[in-house]
């Protein structure tokens, strides 16, 4: 599913899966049109049956009363089979637009994810989305109907009642579709201002609240306050003028609808005095003015709909061009799996947007089953070190070798599926702990119960069993967004459990140990070195305390390795390391006072 | 989750709640009472309109004179202008005043949310008040400039409907309105249906942007592990219930709106049936046929809109609901009524037997007390959480301490005006925030009294003016807490002017623990001796340089000060002094 060729993002592919429920819809819709048309033709027969002398019995009133009836079945009918197919696709477009883009974001890396927001990305989901559903919903009913009411109306009012009135009539209509489109493009303008008014006011809020200490110790509550005063002032003359308009806009409808019944009540009743229509003509023929209102609100409505989806379009196509640039292209398909021999070799990376490299001339091996200690100061590349192992970032080819195979050489799911990593950020979903645990496993647990033993044992050596055991809900206990309900140690914890349970050949702990106490940081550490025998494990760590137990230590500093050795190698030589140790030694003593 | 929440401020129709609403309504009174006049007025014209037709086709069925056609016509413009005219005028009325009434909650909210104590903003995240104040307040606006009217306007149609029915005919009337209670029946029906229906997808589509967000956040982690397909799936699972809920909604709405047509078309012919049989037997006119046909459908609208008013209603109340939480939290640092006024400040602070904890159970000041005499500097040093920064908290009467007293000027604090005793102090947090503006605004932070001149001094006695002279539009850079591109050191500077120009006789100052380039380091050190100059100060310091400084320093530890004393007295001491000093140094290597 993933891994699908490049798509092609083209609205029309969606449309024509759901042409045929599309046609299904206007065709409905066209015969509600017409069959509404009747119903204001046989009212008026009923006046005029009623009007001359002798003209209707009560048979005749029954018998046209059905047939009203009869049109309103029909349009019932009709209007419950519009709404179904054409919203019903518009939601169902919307919905494979979703998955497809989803998808696709799964497989873009890194590089894209660093230059776009979640938040923006969120944004296609959500608003860009929705403007598309409006438009393939709504807006297409809305232009249909539009266009077919007024041409059938317009024809039913010439033929049924006269040419000359109906273009009297007609004119100030038109007004109401020029109307309504200049409407939506003056509420465009003045929406944004409202809306950029409001943003200001959100961002004035957000800074004063942030910021109220500093205020009250400066005793600036009053001017601060003024200064809101202002904003929201400002707010609310922007929101008056888009009100100004909303106002406007249904007396003025009120206005020219009546006008155009005044003028068919001036013209077209002369023409009843003169005999040249009957009474019924005239007051089917104001039925169908009342019916010209919506088909001209429409139109001029629906220009501003398209135009807003055709804007989502272009942004959410935007997404769809991007091509994933980690790619199994040189991949050896007969590679089994990774032993865990690695060698950097004259390693330079810079990152895909960056000018300076973050990693200089790295020269290094560790060879299978070896523990690597990693210590330096934020930012001189640690992190970066990982990124490569895991891919999240290509290097220049042959500077990084697993196993002597170049690392790009290596399919991308046996990368995957043979390095365990521990992010700094312990990222956790809302899921059950349980799923967390096991998440490195092609299985879910909930599927296979006989997996959660694998799962206690991963914990177990993660030491956070006891914790999780604590919780009411134990290892279904579900863990908030971002897990925000478990302390940062316990994540921590769980997310080591969660590399270990891959059992792989290679684990990177990136800072992994930083949030749990030292104790615990010994037994796991402990637990970590019996499992993984024979087995390469990376850790980057600033306690000494982690890395004095690596077989290994490297020193990175800006980008390059300064140092090299055992623990007691690097000690004795009084660097940076040493000075680290000594600290820690520091500290350790302090706080046992 | 949070469907149930929902649920609970939906059904629970909250009376006082909207009594509360009501009484902001109070000072526009007669506004409201004109603009409900001009709507009585605009229905009558609303009414009038079909009769005057049904007039005409009396006329034409009589074969009457053309003159009264147009005399007819030109009532029919005058009904039509007037009704166009009223509408615009309460239109405007009440948006106006509605507008008016949300800036009033709006600056209410917010003055009252100024004067909340330091804990209830630990306490509540910046995101909820920034809700309060602005979507919360949005969402009441609709309340007053249009629930209120509409439901009036709407009843009134209504009644004035059916009473012109019924005096035109009673009979016919009654029989119109058969089909009414279905059509109420069917509207509730409706809102019910739709209401849970919505909720239903709401709930589905906020798991599924939930989701999303988090997966879009989380995408590395996938990735690594090699889990997009079973993220897909999972996606997808979501995705299609959020589908399928929506689709329901459709169906509600599919199958609610045509019976509500139907039911209207229905009504139609019960009209024109009985009422063909009373003209076949001249009990009433064509016209007044007609104004029944054109009545009886325009009843239909007015009932379903009465629907959607009470649903918006109910929501208004919703975030009124949680804007009156707020305004019914109480200020928890009082102010006492006639505060002790101190003309001129020597500057004397004393802490006596200073028990403390910001939420009466955990004490991070245990007995603490202590004298620091006008123009001394005093230092505290200490482990993070030793509390050195509630000492500094506490001298501005951010918090309110459980037991002793502390002095300023041998007066306890609570007796003074808070606004007094803060302007004394020049407090100095850790982190420096830049307000949105310009350099010169976030010197003079709005206290206008402060010149042009007197900025760019303070700027340039505390060494500030070295970066800001160097920008490109010097004092009027416009500067943004997230646009800021300044160093941790040229923060502080910053700060420094900022507090120097408000001339405080206490300076209290928290020190930022991040690295500062040698260059900015020699800077600020002369800068803040400048500063502590003829000022009483109270620091928390981590830089050695800056302790050094100190007439007398204080080590604290778990709550308690430990030790006090100068730099060189205190290393003799071979206490926890002297173990913070060789980490200091380490830390300043490494």
């Amino acid at each position: 599913m993933t891994k699908k060729d490049q798509k092609n993002f083209a609205m029309k592919k969606y449309l024509f899966n759901h042409a045929p429920a599309y046609l299904a819809g206007i065709l409905l819709l066209l015969l509600v049109d017409v069959t509404n048309l009747y119903i204001p033709q046989f009212t008026a027969e009923i006046i005029d049956g009623l009007s001359t002398d002798g003209g209707f019995a009560s048979g005749d009133v029954t018998r046209v009363v059905l047939k009203i009836l009869l049109c309103g079945l029909l349009i019932m009918a009709g209007r419950f089979g519009w709404r179904y197919f054409i919203l019903g696709s518009s939601r169902k477009i919307q919905y494979e637009i979703r998955g497809d883009m989803f998808s696709h974001l799964e497989s873009l890396s890194a590089r894209f994810y660093n230059a776009h927001k979640t938040g923006d990305l969120m944004a296609h989901f959500t608003n860009d989305l929705n403007a598309i559903r409006e438009a393939t919903g709504w807006a297409v009913i809305t232009v249909f109907d539009g266009v077919i009411m007024t041409v059938m109306v317009l024809v039913k009012m010439i033929l049924y009642v006269d040419f000359n009135l109906t273009l009297l009539a007609f004119v100030p209509m038109i007004l109401i579709a020029f109307g309504c489109y200049l409407y939506g493009k003056i509420a465009e303008v003045r929406m944004e201002a409202k809306q950029n008014a409001f943003s200001t006011l959100s961002d004035k809020a957000q800074e004063s609240m942030a910021g109220i200490r500093v205020i009250k110790s400066f005793v600036q509550e009053k001017p601060d306050f003024e200064s809101f005063e202002k904003t929201s002032e400002d707010c609310m003359e922007k929101n008056l003028n888009v009100v100004k308009l909303r106002i406007l806009f249904i007396p003025l409808l009120e206005l020219v609808i009546g006008i155009s019944m005044m003028l068919s009540l001036l013209f077209g009743g002369r023409m009843v005095l003169n005999s040249t229509i009957t009474i019924g003509q005239y007051v089917a023929f104001n039925s169908y003015i009342g019916m010209l209102v919506w088909p001209m609100i429409a139109v001029g409505d629906c220009i501003n709909t398209f135009s807003q989806a055709y804007a989502s379009y272009v942004r959410i196509k935007k997404i769809f061009d991007e091509s994933p640039d980690i790619v199994d292209d040189e991949a050896d398909d007969t590679f089994g799996s990774v032993k865990g021999d690695i060698t950097f070799k004259d390693l330079t990376f810079r990152y895909p947007d960056g000018d300076t490299p973050v990693l200089k001339n790295i020269n290094l091996h560790i060879a299978q089953g070896e523990m690597l200690g990693i210590l330096g100061r934020t930012g001189s590349g640690k992190s970066s070190l990982s990124d490569l192992l895991l891919r999240v970032f290509d290097c220049p080819k042959g500077s990084l070798m697993v196993d002597g195979t170049p690392i790009d050489e290596i399919p991308l799911y046996v990368l995957h599926r043979d390095v365990a990593y521990v992010p700094q950020d312990n990222f956790l979903f809302s899921d059950t702990l349980e799923e967390n645990i096991a998440f490195g496993l092609e299985e879910k647990v909930s599927d296979h119960p006989e997996l959660k033993e694998l799962v206690v044992k991963a914990a177990k050596a993660a030491c956070i069993d006891e914790n999780i055991n604590t919780f009411p809900d134990k290892y279904q206990t579900i863990v908030g967004e971002r897990g925000v309900t478990l302390s940062g140690g316990q994540k921590q914890r769980s997310s080591i459990a969660r590399a270990l349970l891959k059992d792989a050949p290679i684990l990177i702990l990136d800072d992994s140990l930083s949030a749990v106490d030292t104790d615990t940081e010994e037994q796991i550490l402990a637990n970590i070195l019996d499992i993984r025998k024979n087995k390469t494990t990376i850790v980057i760590a600033h306690r000494i305390s982690t890395l004095s137990k690596a077989d290994h230590v490297a020193v990175l500093n800006d980008g390059e390795i300064t140092e090299y050795g055992t623990h007691d190698e690097l000690v004795k030589l009084g660097g940076f390391y040493a000075n680290i140790f000594e600290k820690q030694q520091l500290e350790k003593e302090l706080s046992a006072l | 989750m949070s469907n149930i929440n929902d649920d609970k401020t939906e059904s629970s129709f909250n009376g006082s709640a909207l009594l509360r609403l009501l009484t902001y309504t109070k000072p526009h009174l007669h506004w409201f009472g004109l603009s409900l006049i001009l709507v009585m007025i605009l229905t009558l014209t609303e009414l009038t309109r079909p009769i005057l037709i049904g007039d005409a086709i009396n006329l034409f069925k009589d074969h009457g004179d053309p003159a009264e056609l147009t005399s007819t016509v030109l009532k029919y413009g005058a009904v039509l202008v007037i009704g166009v005219i009223c509408d615009l005028t309460q239109g405007w009325i009440l948006q106006k005043t509605g507008q008016k009434i949300i800036l009033h909650i709006r600056k209410e909210i917010y003055l009252h949310i100024q004067s909340l104590s330091s804990r209830f903003f630990d306490l509540t995240p910046v995101g909820k008040l920034v809700t309060r104040v602005t979507n919360d307040v949005d969402a009441l606006e609709e309340m007053y400039s249009g629930i209120l009217v509409k439901l009036f306007r709407n009843i009134v149609y209504i009644i004035g409907l059916a009473t012109i029915m019924l005096l035109l005919d009673l009979k016919l009337a009654l029989f119109s309105f058969v089909l009414l209670p279905f059509v109420v029946l069917l509207t509730w029906l409706l809102r019910y249906f739709s209401r849970k229906a919505f909720r239903v997808s709401r709930t589905r589509l906020t798991d599924l942007n939930t989701f999303l967000s988090e997966n879009i956040s989380g995408m590395k982690i996938i990735q690594i592990f090699g889990r997009e397909n079973r993220k897909y799936e999972e996606f997808d699972d979501k995705s299609k219930k959020f589908l399928n809920a929506s689709l329901n909604e459709v169906m509600v709405y599919a199958t609610f709106r045509p019976l509500i047509y139907i039911s209207s078309i229905l009504s139609l012919m019960i009209v024109l049936k009985l009422g063909g049989e009373e003209v076949l037997h001249s009990v009433i006119d064509v016209g007044t046929l007609y104004i029944f046909a054109q009545y009886i459908q325009s009843f239909f609208d007015p009932i379903q809109e009465l629907a959607e008013h009470f649903a918006t209603l109910q929501s208004s109340l919703a975030s009124a609901e949680k804007i009156f939480t707020i305004l019914d939290e109480e200020a928890k640092i009082p102010e006492k009524e006639n505060p002790v006024e101190i003309s001129h400040l020597k500057g004397k602070i004393e802490f006596s037997h200073v028990w403390f904890a910001y939420d009466d159970e955990n004490y991070v000041l245990r007995d603490v007390s202590f004298v620091i005499e006008p123009g001394q500097k005093v230092a505290f040093v200490g482990a993070t959480g030793a509390g050195k920064t509630s000492i500094l908290n506490l001298i501005g009467r951010y918090y309110d301490i459980q037991q002793g007293n502390i002095y300023i000027d041998d007066i306890d604090i609570r007796d003074l005006k808070k606004s007094q005793l803060r302007s004394f102090i020049g407090q100095m947090q850790q982190d420096v925030l830049i307000f949105e503006g310009t350099i010169k605004s976030n010197i003079r932070l709005y206290d206008d009294y402060i010149t042009d001149e007197e900025v760019i001094a303070a700027a340039r006695h505390v060494n500030a003016s070295h970066f800001i002279e160097k920008l490109p539009h010097g004092y009027d850079e416009p500067v943004s807490e997230r646009g800021s591109t300044f160093s941790t050191g040229e923060k502080q500077l910053l700060s420094f002017a900022r507090t120097l120009a408000h001339d405080p006789g206490i300076l209290v100052l928290d020190e930022a623990t991040a690295n500062i380039d040698t260059e900015t380091e020699i800077m600020i050190q002369d800068a803040l001796e400048k500063l502590m100059k003829n000022r009483t100060t109270i620091m928390v310091a981590h830089r050695l340089s800056t302790i050094q400084h100190a007439d007398c320093i204080m080590v604290m530890h778990k709550g308690k000060i430990r030790e006090s004393g100068t730099h060189q007295e205190l290393l003799t001491k071979d206490g926890i002094y002297k173990r913070l000093y060789e980490l200091q140094i380490h830390q300043q290597i490494g």
